[in-house]
C-alpha cells in the first residue's frame, strides 16, 4: 500500500460505451448462466426418458465405487447411482423454487401493487403485515408453515411462496409508490382512464419488468431454502432432493472419507447452479436497474 | 416494533393451535374420544392442565402473560419446564453466532479497505469474483464440504462437539463458525467495498491526502466510518439468515445448541418449545434491528439531528 489510487469512476461503467443491443450488454456470463440453468432444468425434465439408472435401485455400483465412464458421479454407499440422483433431485428443487417464486410474484406482487397505489388503510395493514411477516427468521418461519401445513411437493412450494410474499411485496409497493406519482399517470387519469386501467395499463408494465429480473434471484434463494428443509430432513418427506441427497453421502463421517465424491459431486451442481441463478439475476438487474431482493 | 412482536406471536400462537390438535399432541393416540372410557380421566387432566378449554383469546392472553414474566410454559413430551431447556441451550448459540459475526467482521472489513484502495484493477477484479462465489453455496452444502476438507481431509479441526472447556469448546465451534461466517463475510466485504470507493472520492478525502497522511491512515481512520452505513443495515437483516443457517450447522456438526432443539421439537410436534424458540428468535432479530438504528447516530451525529 504504497499510494493510494483514488477510483475517479468505474472505467467499465455502462454509460461510458455506446449503447449495445440488450443481449449484448447482458454479457457472456450471462448466457454462460442461463445456459448451466437450462441445461440442468432439461436434464430434470427428461430424467424420465433419458437412458439413466433408477436412482432408487442400490447396488449399480460398488458401494462408494468412484466415477468411471458409465458411472459418472461413482455410486454412493449403497450403490446408487449418484449421477442419477443428482438429475432426479433436481427436479424436485427446480419444481419447488418454480413454484415459490410465482406464488410469491402473484400474491405479493398483486398485494404490493394495490397498497402502493390506493394507499390509506389497506397499504397501512399490507405494510404491517409484510413487517411481521419479515421480522420472523425466514427458516424458522418456513419450518413453523410446512411442519403445519404437510410435507409435500405443493405444500412446501406454497410454504416458500409465502416466506416470498413479504420482500416482493414491499418491492412493488416502492415501486408502484414511485410511478403512481408520475405524470404519464395523471395523464391517463385526465383523459378519463379508471383505477383499473391505471393499473393494469399503466403501473404494471412499469412494475413487471424489473420485478421479472428478481424472479431469477429468488429462486435461487428458494432452491437454497427447500435445501435447507430436506438437509434438515423436513423437506419432502418421500423425494429424492439434493439437500437430502447431501445429507445423505455427508452425515456419515466414515462415508464421507472413503468416498466424498457422493456428496462433493452434488454440492457442485448445487452450487453452480445457485451462482448462475444469482449472476443472471444479478446482471438483469443492473440492466434493468432494480433493487436489492433478499429473504 | 412491539407492535410487530406481538404480531409475531400472535400468528406462530394462532397457526400452533388451529393447524393442529393440541390435545392430540400431547398425548398421543389416546387423545380420540373413541380410544375409550379409561382414557377420559387423563384426557380431562391433560385438559385442565394447558386451560385448553379455554376459548382461544383467553388462552393467547395467558400465554402472552406468562412469557412477559418469563414463564414459556412447560413441554407437552416430557413435561420439562420449555425455560429450563431453553436457558440450557441458548448460550451455545449466542457463542456460535458471535463468533460468527465477528470471524465475518474481522476478515470483511480488512478485506473491503484492501480492494477498495485497488478498485477496478486486477486484483480487485479477482476478489469480487471470489467474494461472488462465496455467496453462491447454500450453508448446507458448505458445512459437508468443510467438514470434509478441514475435519476429515487434513483433520485441522475436531470432527466432534468438545464441551469440555471454553478452550476446547471455541476450538470445535470453529469450522461451524467458519460455515456461518462465509456468506457473510462475502456480504459485508462488497457492501463495504462499494460504499468505500465511492467515499474516497469525496473532497475530505482528497485533503487528507494532500496534507501528506499515509493511506493506511486515511483508510482506517477517514474513510472507514463513513462507509459503514449500509454493512450496518445488513448487519442486522443478516442476523435472520445467521439464525437459519445456525440450524442446519448445529444439526449437522451435532452441537446441542438452541437450533437443534427445535429441530427435534417440530419433528415430536411439541408446541411450547417451537413456540417459545419462534418468540425469542423474532425479539432478538428485531432487537439487533433496533441496535443497529442507534448505531446509525455513532456512524453520522447527523443523523440524531435531523430525527
Amino acid at each position: 500500500m504504497t499510494e493510494l489510487w483514488l477510483p475517479s469512476a468505474d472505467p467499465t461503467a455502462e454509460d461510458e460505451k455506446p449503447p449495445l443491443a440488450l443481449w449484448r450488454r447482458l454479457g457472456f456470463g450471462f448466457w454462460v448462466s442461463v445456459g448451466w440453468v437450462l441445461l440442468v432444468i432439461g436434464l430434470a425434465l427428461l430424467a424420465p426418458i433419458l437412458p439413466l439408472e433408477d436412482p432408487n435401485a442400490t447396488g449399480v455400483g460398488g458401494r462408494l465405487e468412484g466415477p468411471r465412464p458409465g458411472l459418472w458421479f461413482g455410486a454412493d454407499s449403497t450403490g446408487r447411482d449418484v449421477f442419477s440422483l443428482t438429475i432426479w433431485g433436481a427436479r424436485i428443487s427446480l419444481v419447488v423454487g418454480f413454484i415459490a417464486i410465482v406464488v410469491g410474484l402473484l400474491v405479493g406482487g398483486s398485494i404490493g401493487i394495490l397498497a402502493g397505489y390506493f394507499r390509506g388503510l389497506f397499504d397501512g395493514v399490507a405494510s404491517f403485515a409484510f413487517a411481521t411477516l419479515l421480522s420472523f427468521p425466514a427458516l424458522i418461519l418456513a419450518i413453523l408453515i410446512t411442519t403445519l401445513l404437510g410435507r409435500t411437493v405443493f405444500w412446501i412450494s406454497i410454504s416458500l411462496g409465502i416466506l416470498a410474499i413479504a420482500p416482493v411485496g414491499r418491492l412493488a409497493r416502492a415501486q408502484t409508490l414511485v410511478f403512481a406519482e408520475k405524470e404519464f399517470v395523471m395523464a391517463a387519469r385526465i383523459l378519463g382512464a379508471d383505477d383499473r386501467r391505471i393499473l393494469i395499463r399503466e403501473i404494471l408494465p412499469n412494475v413487471v419488468v424489473p420485478m421479472s429480473a428478481l424472479a431469477l434471484l429468488g429462486m435461487s434463494i428458494a432452491i437454497v431454502a427447500e435445501g435447507t428443509l430436506a438437509f434438515l430432513g423436513i423437506s419432502v418427506a418421500d423425494g429424492l432432493s439434493w439437500g437430502k441427497q447431501i445429507f445423505e453421502a455427508g452425515s456419515r463421517a466414515t462415508d464421507l472419507q472413503t468416498g466424498p465424491h457422493a456428496a462433493l459431486f452434488p454440492i457442485g451442481v448445487v452450487f453452480l447452479t445457485v451462482l448462475s441463478l444469482n449472476f443472471a439475476g444479478d446482471r438483469l438487474r443492473e440492466v434493468f436497474d432494480a433493487k436489492e431482493l433478499s429473504l | 416494533m412491539l407492535l410487530v412482536v406481538l404480531a409475531v406471536t400472535f400468528l406462530a400462537f394462532a397457526s400452533m393451535n388451529f393447524l393442529g390438535d393440541p390435545l392430540v399432541n400431547i398425548l398421543g393416540p389416546i387423545a380420540d374420544e373413541s380410544s375409550g372410557p379409561e382414557f377420559a380421566e387423563i384426557r380431562a387432566e391433560a385438559r385442565a392442565e394447558y386451560h385448553l378449554d379455554d376459548p382461544f383469546p383467553v388462552r393467547y392472553a395467558r400465554w402472552v402473560g406468562d412469557l412477559t414474566q418469563g414463564d414459556f410454559g412447560r413441554s407437552f413430551k416430557n413435561q420439562q419446564n420449555v425455560r429450563t431447556v431453553i436457558a440450557d441451550k441458548l448460550p451455545v448459540t449466542i457463542l456460535l453466532m458471535a463468533y460468527a459475526q465477528l470471524l465475518a467482521i474481522a476478515v470483511s472489513i480488512p478485506w473491503a479497505l484492501w480492494a477498495a484502495s485497488r478498485a477496478y484493477r486486477f486484483v480487485d477484479k479477482a476478489s469480487t469474483v471470489v467474494s461472488f462465489g462465496m455467496l453462491g453455496i447454500p450453508v448446507f452444502a458448505l458445512v459437508v464440504l468443510l467438514f470434509w476438507l478441514f475435519a476429515l481431509y487434513w483433520q485441522i479441526f475436531p470432527t466432534r462437539f468438545d464441551d469440555s472447556g471454553l478452550g476446547p469448546r471455541l476450538w470445535s465451534l470453529t469450522l461451524p463458525a467458519i460455515s456461518l461466517a462465509i456468506p457473510l463475510i462475502a456480504t459485508y466485504q462488497r457492501l463495504l467495498r462499494t460504499d468505500l470507493i465511492s467515499t474516497l472520492q469525496e473532497d475530505f478525502i482528497a485533503v487528507a491526502r494532500a496534507k501528506g497522511m499515509s493511506t493506511r491512515h486515511i483508510l482506517f481512520r477517514h474513510a472507514l466510518r463513513p462507509s459503514m452505513f449500509s454493512m450496518l443495515t445488513v448487519f442486522g437483516i443478516q442476523t435472520g439468515a445467521l439464525i437459519g443457517g445456525s440450524l442446519v450447522v448445529e444439526q449437522y456438526f451435532g452441537i446441542p445448541g438452541i437450533g437443534r432443539a427445535v429441530i427435534e421439537a417440530i419433528i415430536r410436534d411439541d408446541f411450547p418449545i417451537v413456540l417459545a424458540v419462534v418468540v425469542i428468535m423474532s425479539v432478538l432479530f428485531v432487537l439487533i434491528n433496533f441496535l443497529v438504528d442507534i448505531a446509525y447516530t455513532w456512524l453520522d451525529p447527523r443523523v440524531a439531528l435531523n430525527d
